[in-house]
């Protein structure tokens, strides 16, 4: 196991920037997501590092290594495919042993560390099956193994649980980071699912067209968003445009007030209010002059959550809390009714609104 | 449903299975100068064709030709389809609409492409008679040699097509997932790409081969009169002999010898597949 | 052989062939009714049309309709209408050898001498009872005269040593090359014994082969051969195409080849059929297709010009030496000799 880095690392191709740069430090055991849209120039950031794409400026390094023009036989990755892409011709256990096979070990230590591994997986009764006779979730663990078993330098994984249904990926996602956890491995995984991003990561690189947005802790990226695309793709976030009345006083479009950190950017029109709905306090009733209030136009139950679709003289917001109790009159509210809504002025951040032509080189 | 199906079985049977049918019994007769056909059961023809050093050799140089064209295809085929299937969606429809022209044209015309290529005055003389490497005509027409290239020419989009077919649903990740782990192109090729695609390999060798037991006018076009495979020889006896009997005795041979070895051929592809 | 067999038979070989001829279309009849002739497409069947059928209907009022096939089809199609009542043909046209063959298998039905005037002036050795010789032509010696200046004079000289690889043999006519063998060797019409061991001779000779009369004429063309076994009148053809060409009759006689006409005993428009045949007999038909293709007229009064005459023509003297075939032996000896010609000659 390595450290990973990324320098300036940047693909173009004719017309296009597929991936603008890269900086990138990924230590020694440490899991880092690349997270964002479709199309954002997190696979092909992946697949520079596993030498599938060549890089059009930049460095890969892998420990001291500089590997960029390493071909991909000889970088000492382990690649996870989105399909898997497991041997369909070889049995469980001869997919596994494929690239000890290639790095010539001797039979005794490659069976060894073949049942090695697909203990590891949990899947040593399965060895000599197909492919094919396996189930989703096993061939993603087969797959696994076959890139653990070479002791890679960089664990590496394409949207590895895209192809699994809702279930079966949470229990993959825990095992995977537990694997990766306990082995220790340098890993960078892509995925565009923020929920799976925020509970494997170690950190997080968000991902736009090619550009890197922030790059961060999950807390970090969660709290603090960058700018308005990170608060927006990472968890749910009311994003209000407006100026700034005064430190701690913002004024949306439609001219309600609204309080706010008093740290803003510098940019003072063309602001944006980002406040994650679950920092929103809602009461019942009109509350005492000078309060927020606010018109329900909509209640969504969720469950544990429930979720409050508000109006403000034009401005809308929604909150979310913890589904009330019976007894509680927040229960009770319906659509049409008022509410009081209250928050810490520091959730209130504020960030530069987006521009479209921004800084793009 | 069993009405429906009812015109296309009859179908099949009037056009393929009652024709066979009678060949099979006009190969049981006796043949006699005067009469040309007499009603009979008689293994004669058979016998005749399998003594006869003269048919053998026949047998064998068709045999030994179908393989060799067989194994060309596969080896010329190979990277084409290889290419053909690895395409962007978009040039691939035109790339594969290229490789189906040639079927377009018939063999007679192809053949007759070969022989102004080949002939003694044709281009290729003509050429390295201009470069000074040769000083009289090299004898290419009339040979094994035009007849296999000829062959070959003829059945190798059959193959690029089949094998295409298959190469395209090998995953182009297990590809990377072999190189991931360390394998190089090579190995990757020979340990991944190769043994998917013995399914189209077989596949396609079938197809081919049996097109290749069936030439008529390629071999005799190209490979002059001294040059006898199968297929003419089953005319000589029914147009030029008025042999009806052992043409149809030598039909039944050809037609026997390219479903057994078809057949061998396929099974053992298909076990190595498997294992 | 049962009748029910026999059915089979005849059912079978009109499946086999049902593919590769097919029937002619079916008009709607004029005045004096259909005559349907069997022939081959291309030149021959082109003149049939220029030369005989529109004078023909003209003056008949009788419909011509062609069956264009090859002559194996059609001689497999008249094989397998035998035993029908009514057959598709009303005239047959084939070559001597293919017409005999269907006589001796009671296809053809004997001349009404009687309905045929223009039979009279048929030459001697051509006629038949069940047949009408249309044109003619024969196996002569063609050379290249500016490579050969010493002319042949016989089929015999093929074989001199000088000659070695440069005389040239056309595949499909293995019978009538395996004659020339066996005159060359001594043999006549009837015996053809001589002819394997002349062949074997011709084969260490470096005799070349080529698949048919068009290779045999681009090999002449490009002087790869100079000499050739060949139809005058296809000798003719190719001079006037270019082709540096003489042309020798052999003093051993040369092999004639006849096209003949012949009526299906179950054709349906008989009467037609023999107004036919005797319309292929008119002089300026016969000197029609001696101009287009060389084949010399089977009737003493077809004037041909003195020029063209020269060309394609034997003389009274070389006619009398002509050596008929033997029908009956080569239908007994066809599979023999194709057999020897392929299998030790070619082999």
């Amino acid at each position: 196991m390595s450290t990973l880095v990324l320098d300036r690392l940047r693909k173009r191709y004719d017309r296009t920037t597929a991936v603008e740069r890269v900086d990138l430090t990924a230590k020694q055991g440490e899991l880092v997501a690349l997270l964002g849209p479709s199309g954002c120039g997190k696979t092909t950031t992946l697949r520079m590092v596993a030498g599938f794409i060549a890089p059009t400026d930049g460095r890969v390094l892998i420990g001291d290594r500089d590997v960029t023009q390493v071909p991909v036989h000889l970088r000492n990755t382990g690649m996870v495919f989105q399909a898997y892409a497991l041997f369909q011709h070889m049995t469980v256990a001869q997919n596994v042993a494929f690239g000890l096979e290639m790095r010539r070990v001797e039979r005794a230590e490659r069976e060894k560390r073949v049942a090695e591994a697909l203990r590891l997986v949990r899947l040593d009764h399965l060895a000599d099956r197909m492919p094919r006779q396996l189930s989703g979730g096993q061939q993603q663990r087969v797959a696994l193994a076959r890139a653990l078993v070479v002791n890679p330098a960089v664990f590496l994984l394409d949207e590895p649980l895209s192809n699994l249904d809702a279930k079966l990926r949470a229990e993959v996602r825990m095992e995977i980071r537990a694997l990766q956890q306990r082995l220790g491995l340098t890993t960078l995984i892509v995925t565009h699912d923020q929920e799976e991003a925020l509970t494997m990561a170690d950190r997080l690189v968000v991902m736009e067209r090619g550009r890197v947005r922030q790059i961060g802790t999950p807390e970090e990226l969660y709290e603090n968003p960058a700018d308005v695309f990170v608060a927006s793709f990472v968890g749910n976030c009311n994003l209000v445009a407006g100026t700034l009345e005064r430190p701690g006083s913002f004024r949306t479009q439609s001219g309600t007030l609204l309080p706010c950190t008093s740290e803003a950017p510098a940019a003072n029109d063309g602001l944006v209010l980002a406040l994650r709905p679950e920092r929103v306090t809602v009461t019942p009733g009109e509350g005492a002059p000078g309060d927020i209030r606010a018109q329900v136009t909509a209640v969504t139950y969720l469950g544990a959550q429930t979720e409050y679709h508000l109006d403000l003289n034009g401005t809308t917001l929604r909150a979310s809390r913890s589904t009330p109790l019976h007894d509680d009159p927040l229960r009770r509210i319906a659509p049409g009714e008022k509410l009081t809504l209250s928050w810490d002025a520091a959730s209130a951040r504020l960030l530069p609104a987006e521009t479209e032509t921004g800084d793009e080189t | 449903m069993a009405a429906l199906v009812l015109p296309a079985a009859l179908l099949v049977f009037t056009l393929l299975v009652a024709p066979m049918a009678l060949l099979a019994r006009i190969s049981l007769n006796h043949y006699s100068p005067t009469e040309l056909m007499v009603e009979a059961f008689t293994a004669e023809n058979y016998i005749r064709a399998v003594a006869d050093p003269y048919y053998q050799q026949v047998l064998a140089t068709t045999l030994g030709v179908a393989f060799l064209c067989t194994v060309l295809t596969v080896l010329l085929g190979f990277p084409a389809a290889y290419w053909l299937a690895r395409m962007e969606s978009n040039r691939k429809s035109i790339a594969t609409i290229l490789t189906l022209l040639p079927l377009l044209v018939g063999n007679v015309v192809r053949s007759a492409g070969w022989m102004a290529l080949l002939g003694n005055e044709g281009g290729i003389n003509a050429a390295l008679r201009a470069l000074h490497l040769t000083s009289g005509p090299l004898q290419l027409l009339y040979t094994p040699g035009a007849v296999i290239v000829g062959i070959t020419a003829v059945v190798l989009p059959y193959m690029v097509l089949t094998l295409a077919a298959v190469i395209e649903s090998i995953p182009r990740q297990a590809e990377e997932a072999a190189a991931n782990l360390g394998a190089t192109a090579s190995t990757v090729f020979r340990r991944v790409v190769l043994p998917l695609s013995l399914p189209g390999v077989a596949a396609g060798s079938v197809l081919v081969f049996i097109l290749c037991m069936n030439a008529y006018a390629t071999p005799l076009l190209l490979g002059g009169p001294q040059f006898k495979m199968m297929a003419p020889a089953v005319y000589d006896q029914f147009v030029r002999g008025n042999n009806w009997p052992f043409g149809a005795a030598l039909a039944f041979i050809l037609l026997v010898a390219t479903l057994v070895l078809t057949v061998i051929g396929s099974m053992a592809l298909s076990r190595r597949y498997r294992g | 052989m049962t009748i029910s067999r026999r059915t089979l038979l005849s059912g079978s070989a009109a499946l086999l062939t049902a593919a590769a001829t097919g029937a002619p279309k079916n008009a709607v009849a004029q005045a004096g009714g259909q005559v349907v002739i069997g022939t081959w497409g291309g030149d021959y069947g082109e003149l049939l049309r220029q030369l005989i059928d529109q004078q023909f209907t003209a003056q008949s009022k009788i419909e011509v309709l062609q069956d264009i096939g090859n002559n194996s089809p059609r001689k497999s199609k008249l094989l397998a209408e035998r035993q029908n009542r009514r057959g598709s043909m009303d005239v047959s046209c084939l070559s001597d050898s293919d017409t005999y063959q269907m006589m001796q298998q009671n296809v053809l039905d004997k001349l009404a001498t009687d309905r045929i005037p223009r039979l009279g002036t048929v030459i001697e050795a051509l006629r038949k009872d069940y047949a009408v010789p249309h044109i003619y032509s024969a196996m002569v010696i063609l050379y290249n005269p500016s490579k050969v200046t010493t002319p042949p004079t016989s089929y015999a000289d093929l074989w001199d040593a000088k000659w070695r690889g440069r005389v040239g043999l056309s595949d499909i006519l293995y019978n009538y090359n395996t004659a020339v063998a066996a005159l060359a060797g001594g043999g006549s019409m009837s015996d053809f014994g001589p002819a394997n061991k002349r062949l074997m001779d011709w084969r260490s000779l470096d005799v070349k082969i080529y698949p048919s009369n068009e290779a045999l004429a681009t090999g002449l063309k490009s002087e790869e051969v100079w000499l050739a076994p060949m139809w005058l009148a296809r000798g003719y053809m190719w001079k006037k195409a270019g082709i540096p060409l003489n042309h020798v009759v052999p003093k051993e006689g040369a092999v004639p080849v006849v096209y003949e006409a012949a009526v299906p005993r179950n054709a349906r428009n008989k009467d037609n059929a023999w107004r036919y045949l005797n319309a292929m007999l008119e002089p300026q038909a016969q000197i029609g297709f001696a101009e287009r293709m060389g084949y010399v007229p089977t009737v003493r009064d077809a004037q041909l010009p003195a020029e063209l005459a020269r060309e394609i023509s034997l003389t009274e003297a070389q006619q009398a030496t002509l050596k008929t075939p033997d029908h009956a032996y080569l239908l007994q000896h066809t599979a023999s000799i194709l057999d020897f010609w392929n299998k030790d000659f070619k082999g």
